[in-house]
């Protein structure tokens, strides 16, 4: 299932991440995901929310004087067992798929694990995710 | 004019003219004793480099009338330009130096191809700034009409431009890009407009400014430089090639100089550029210290004008920083953002010395519309602008990317570096 992702750009200094944790709590939108990447003095933190929540918090990050982008990434429920991870991302790159990154959330009362990618080829990998 | 003939008449000048000051200010006349150089030294144009500088604090030093060189009866106007520390500059203008004044706007206004059937828009701002009056006794001069809008009101502006017809306007580019901003705006068809020549001066502008002020407005748009402490605007202007601003060396004659050693460059090298008015008789400037860093070129030009050419100003020598043994200009910083179209145009230059060794931190903002969820390509984009940068000035700065909004927008006096080094 293809799901959007904000994307927001911190420069690397304390409390940043705070900040954006802090403007989306007090507006009532709750972090279902998150990543971040960094480099020496900067960094991306890419946030996933509920999916009638997004233009919201998109809005509300903008206007706040973030630089902040929406992407379309893939979502994968990938069943929590082994073996299970290995066999989705083989058909992906089998289909000459890059994955940017990707970053995931097991549960353990669950029977899935939730897994969201970026790829280089957004459509194709969704397609392919939807035959596993 | 052949270089000859201009060398006879300019070296003339300079010898009246010295003599004229140093006879008839006691500040010129100090000077002059100090430096060990007599007007009779003067023979020729080229016995320029025996006489003293004159630089902004001079003028300071003298407010208000302490450099006129005629009695007060004798000046015809005053203008002053608004110092931002200190007292302002005040200059004043024989009935000669208003007429030689408007025949170098004139010949400007001829250049850009103007003429009695024009009718120019003046927005620059009427007053004690140059800009406003000086243009307008140009476009008197050539017998075109002349719309005195002054600066603001940009909705009137805008009517009575289109309702006039007005053929050319006369403003700040920037603040012609507004004008433009608002066309687009109030649903206007620059169609309906009949402009068709833009004379943009008083700030520093760029090449990619241009084409925008072209495309948008459909003008082919000229460079006017000048400053108070010259005369105002019409020192130079730019002609229908647009490579290089002529200047009107028989009433200012230019020199380039090393700004550390003060001594003249090879002709076609970068330095601060210097002008002596030849003809200027109510507040003469001597080898006045512009502070704009530039180039001369001699070459004759393609519009078949023999008028030496100007470059870019590619910065202010007060500006000047030296960062691990070079020469660094704010200004060059500026013009390699204006390269990238990732970037917006403000930048902070920060240099400090950590360990005996200068630090050169630049903060640069990049466009949100160029944000990606993507490291890889914030840093390929931060490495490009680093590789640029390292080639054109010589030494690798550190490129802090800051977040929308965080670098000062105010334009012009904008702190555009700061140099935490202590050298005691």
């Amino acid at each position: 299932m293809l799901i959007r992702q904000i994307s927001v750009f911190l420069e690397n200094e304390k409390g940043k991440f705070a900040e954006i944790a802090r403007l989306l709590g007090n507006n009532g939108i709750n972090m279902k995901a998150f990543t971040v990447s960094e480099t020496q003095d900067f960094g991306i933190a890419r946030i996933i929310v509920e999916r009638d929540q997004i233009e919201r918090a998109f809005n509300l990050i903008k206007s706040n004087s973030y630089a902040v982008t929406m992407t379309q990434v893939v979502y994968l429920e990938c069943a929590h067992k082994p073996g299970a991870m290995a066999d989705a991302m083989e058909r992906l790159s089998a289909a000459g798929i890059s994955v940017e990154y990707m970053y995931a959330f097991a549960d353990s009362s669950s029977e899935f694990s939730r897994v969201i990618i970026r790829p280089d080829n957004t459509e194709l990998a969704n397609q392919i995710i939807q035959e596993l | 004019m052949s270089r000859d003939e201009m060398r006879e008449l300019q070296s003339e000048k300079l010898r009246k003219i010295v003599s004229h000051a140093y006879n008839n200010s006691s500040f010129y006349k100090k000077r002059f004793d100090e430096h060990g150089v007599r007007p009779e030294d003067i023979k020729s144009i080229d016995d320029i480099v025996k006489l003293p500088f004159t630089v902004k604090q001079d003028l300071r030093d003298n407010y208000p009338f302490g450099m006129m060189c005629v009695p007060m009866t004798n000046i015809l106007r005053l203008h002053a330009s608004s110092g931002t520390t200190g007292k302002p500059i005040v200059v004043g203008y024989t009935e000669k130096d208003l007429d030689n004044w408007s025949e170098a706007v004139a010949r400007c206004l001829t250049a850009y191809g103007l003429g009695n059937d024009d009718m120019v828009q003046i927005a620059y701002g009427y007053g004690l700034f140059t800009g406003g009056l000086g243009a307008h006794d140009g476009v008197t001069k050539i017998g075109g009409t002349v719309i005195p809008t002054s600066s603001g009101n940009t909705q009137k502006q805008l009517q009575l431009m289109q309702d006039f017809g007005a053929t050319a306007v006369a403003c700040t580019p920037s603040y012609a890009l507004y004008m433009a901003e608002e066309i687009r705006k109030q649903g206007l068809d620059i169609n309906n407009f009949k402009l068709k020549v833009g004379i943009f001066g008083a700030e520093p502008w760029t090449e990619a400014m241009r084409k925008e002020l072209e495309e948008k407005l459909h003008i082919k748009a000229f460079d006017i430089y000048g400053l108070t402490e010259i005369s105002g605007p019409g020192v130079g202007g730019e002609c229908e090639c647009q490579n290089g601003t002529h200047l009107w060396e028989d009433l200012y004659y230019p020199e380039i100089i090393d700004p550390v050693t003060l001594q003249p460059v090879e002709p076609g090298q970068k330095g601060e550029l210097v002008f002596t008015t030849l003809d200027k008789w109510g507040m003469p400037m001597i080898r006045y210290r512009t502070r704009d860093l530039t180039y001369l070129n001699y070459e004759k030009c393609e519009c078949g004008r023999t008028a030496v050419r100007m470059g870019k100003i590619l910065g202010r020598s007060d500006d000047m920083m030296i960062i691990r043994g070079v020469n660094v200009f704010p200004s060059q910083v500026e013009s390699i953002l204006l390269e990238f179209p990732e970037y917006e145009p403000y930048f902070l230059i920060e240099v400090d010395r950590i360990n005996n060794t200068d630090t050169f931190d630049i903060q640069v903002e990049v466009k949100p519309e160029f944000y990606t969820d993507q490291v890889n390509e914030v840093v390929r984009l931060r490495q490009r602008l680093t590789a640029r940068i390292q080639s054109v000035i010589g030494i690798q700065p550190n490129i802090k990317i800051v977040q929308p909004g965080t670098i000062e927008r105010s334009t012009g006096k904008a702190k555009r570096a700061i140099d935490h080094r202590k050298f005691e």
